[in-house]
């Protein structure tokens, strides 16, 4: 047996390892040194600077309102895509004569790129665009808005469209999830006199935790390295209203401050594995109880 | 009797409040797709209405004033080949990563797990492709792109060659077969579903993607079809129907693929992710 076992031998390894480690590891790694230098543009000589570029981004009014932004945005895009991901996949994991249809329906935008998305958004949320003009139409003036242009809704609205554009992938890994699990459960539920909603507590939500377990990671990940959406549909604006830390990344390497670029990078590195990683385990751990 | 009419009544009301869900979806895909048959004046409302006449002439100016055939060559290339590179690398490696279990093998799974979670390091990344001395070039972007799609591939792969049976290599082994020729001959065709999944999934992760171009296509001629669509975007900003032609063709590429290989999303997802 131990033989065998070296019959797999490494070196089918190394060609990922190479790609992955030069393009993607050692840069990371690197980053974490140059955070805490004043690497610039213009400067050959590199100095270290300890935390001065971590008590800028605390200090900065602009790199404060990116980091709040960042976090409103991933935790309004978890909340939305998890909860109508899941509402979709129980609804469309009836016994529906347009099953079919509504789920490629729902899926559809989670195909499209951002680009295309942000893009087909930014007119139809002006003050004179559709989404104003429906909710006119059926009488909602009061919710009529600046959708895009009003400081204080901007990252909001770029969150309700990211919700839009991917809560139907979050429902094809939820009805994946919901079709693994044996109807057996269910008729046995429905012998003892259970009511759907208890069924729906007691035996959907426990054995669909892999799939929440995995949306969650993804919703999460994806919502924290938020760029593309706020980059096309309002570069930051109005004023730095809808900065997020792509955004600042960007801005940083554009004026040359890449050592500030890089800390902001390294913080939001830090920030992800520290929610990460607890919630992996504590998922993981909960999955194998049940 | 009356339960399972009860059941009837309730699907019915599940399935016409999903069917008006449905319209929010629908709504401004279909705006998007009737705007790129209009004229420029006429698509500025953004309604629902049909073409008065259907300008198909969008659509050749488009490829015509966009440039966009380079890009599509572009897109196409930097899309192919990373995806290849992904998926014989990451197979091969989540093959000999699922085979030993040893205390290195669990190392190095959990080396290319990170990847799933940190966000790539984008200007530190600029630094070792110029160092290497191909910074802006298409080669650059393609491994790039392959290296940020290793950690969700080896994830996906490892997951589902775990429940092939290792007996079927034994056999192989004590034939006289290689690791390669094992790799190859038996794993590989067991495999091909969730190389459908890979495939997709990172094929339209690329393609779609404005991230990476953003930084890294510096020069015009290399751009792909999201950049050349944002440039063309910001030059002809009252062309409405001109940017809606634009952003249909982007998409139809995902689209078709996505139509071919649905049902690969689908059950690799289930044997990968909610599964694995």
């Amino acid at each position: 047996m131990k033989r065998a076992k070296n019959l797999y031998s490494y070196y089918m390894i190394y060609p990922a390892l190479l790609i992955y480690s030069i393009f993607f590891v050692i840069p990371a790694i690197a980053g974490f040194y140059y955070s805490f230098t004043d690497w610039r543009l213009d400067r050959l000589e590199l100095q270290f600077i300890g935390w001065d570029n971590f008590k800028k981004i605390f200090s900065d009014k602009t790199l404060i309102l990116a980091l709040q932004n960042t976090a409103i945005f991933a935790i309004v895009t978890v909340i939305g895509k998890n909860v109508i991901g899941l509402l979709l996949a129980v609804g469309l994991n009836m016994r529906l004569r347009t099953k079919n249809l509504l789920r490629a329906i729902f899926y559809s935008p989670s195909i499209l790129s951002i680009l295309v998305i942000s893009i087909l958004f930014t007119p139809m949320l002006r003050t004179e665009g559709t989404i104003n003009n429906l909710l006119e139409a059926v009488g909602l003036h009061s919710l009529s808005q600046a959708w895009l242009t009003n400081p204080s809704i901007v990252i909001w609205t770029i969150a309700i469209v990211s919700i839009w554009q991917s809560a139907g992938f979050q429902m094809a890994i939820y009805l994946a999830g919901l079709q693994s699990i044996s109807q057996e459960y269910y008729e046995a539920a429905t012998i003892d006199g259970a009511s759907s909603w208890k069924s729906f507590f007691k035996i959907t939500l426990p054995l669909l935790l892999p799939a929440i377990n995995i949306n969650l990671m993804l919703t999460l990940i994806g919502g924290l390295k938020v760029f593309s959406e706020v980059y096309v549909m309002t570069g930051g604006g109005p004023g730095n209203a809808s900065q997020v830390v792509g955004t600042i990344i960007l801005r940083s390497f554009g004026e040359g401050n890449w050592g500030l670029g890089t800390a902001v990078n390294t913080l939001l590195f830090v920030v992800v594995t520290i929610i990460a990683i607890p919630l992996l385990i504590f998922m993981r751990r909960k999955e194998v109880t049940e | 009797m009356g339960y399972t009419r009860k059941l009837a009544i309730r699907n019915y009301i599940v399935e016409g409040f999903l069917i008006l869900a449905s319209l929010i979806v629908l709504l401004p895909l279909v705006i998007l797709i009737f705007g790129s048959f209009k004229t420029s004046a006429e698509v500025l409302s953004f309604s629902l209405s049909l073409p008065d006449t259907w300008q198909f002439s969008n659509y050749a100016r488009v490829f015509e004033e966009g440039g966009l055939s380079r890009a599509f060559l572009n897109s196409i290339w930097i899309t192919g080949v990373s995806s290849i590179i992904n998926i014989v690398a990451s197979s091969a490696a989540s093959f000999i990563l699922a085979r030993r279990e040893t205390k290195a093998s669990g190392a190095i799974y959990m080396y290319f797990f990170m990847g799933l979670i940190a966000p790539m390091s984008i200007i530190t990344t600029i630094r070792v492709v110029q160092g290497l001395g191909f910074y802006g070039s298409i080669t650059s972007v393609i491994l790039i792109y392959a290296a940020l799609n290793t950690a969700f591939s080896v994830f996906l792969y490892s997951g589902f060659i775990k429940t092939i049976p290792r007996a079927l290599d034994e056999v192989a082994f004590l034939e006289g077969a290689s690791v390669f020729g094992v790799f190859f001959r038996i794993v590989t065709p067991l495999i091909l579903p969730v190389n459908a999944t890979v495939a997709i999934m990172v094929f339209m992760s690329v393609w779609n993607d404005i991230t990476i171009p953003v930084y890294f296509l510096t020069d015009s001629s290399t751009w792909t079809m999201p950049l050349s669509i944002y440039n063309f975007y910001g030059k002809y900003s009252r062309d409405w129907n001109l940017i809606f032609a634009n952003l249909v063709l982007t998409s139809l590429p995902v689209f078709i693929l996505y139509l071919f290989g649905q049902k690969y999303i689908v059950s690799g997802l289930t044997a990968g992710a909610v599964k694995g």
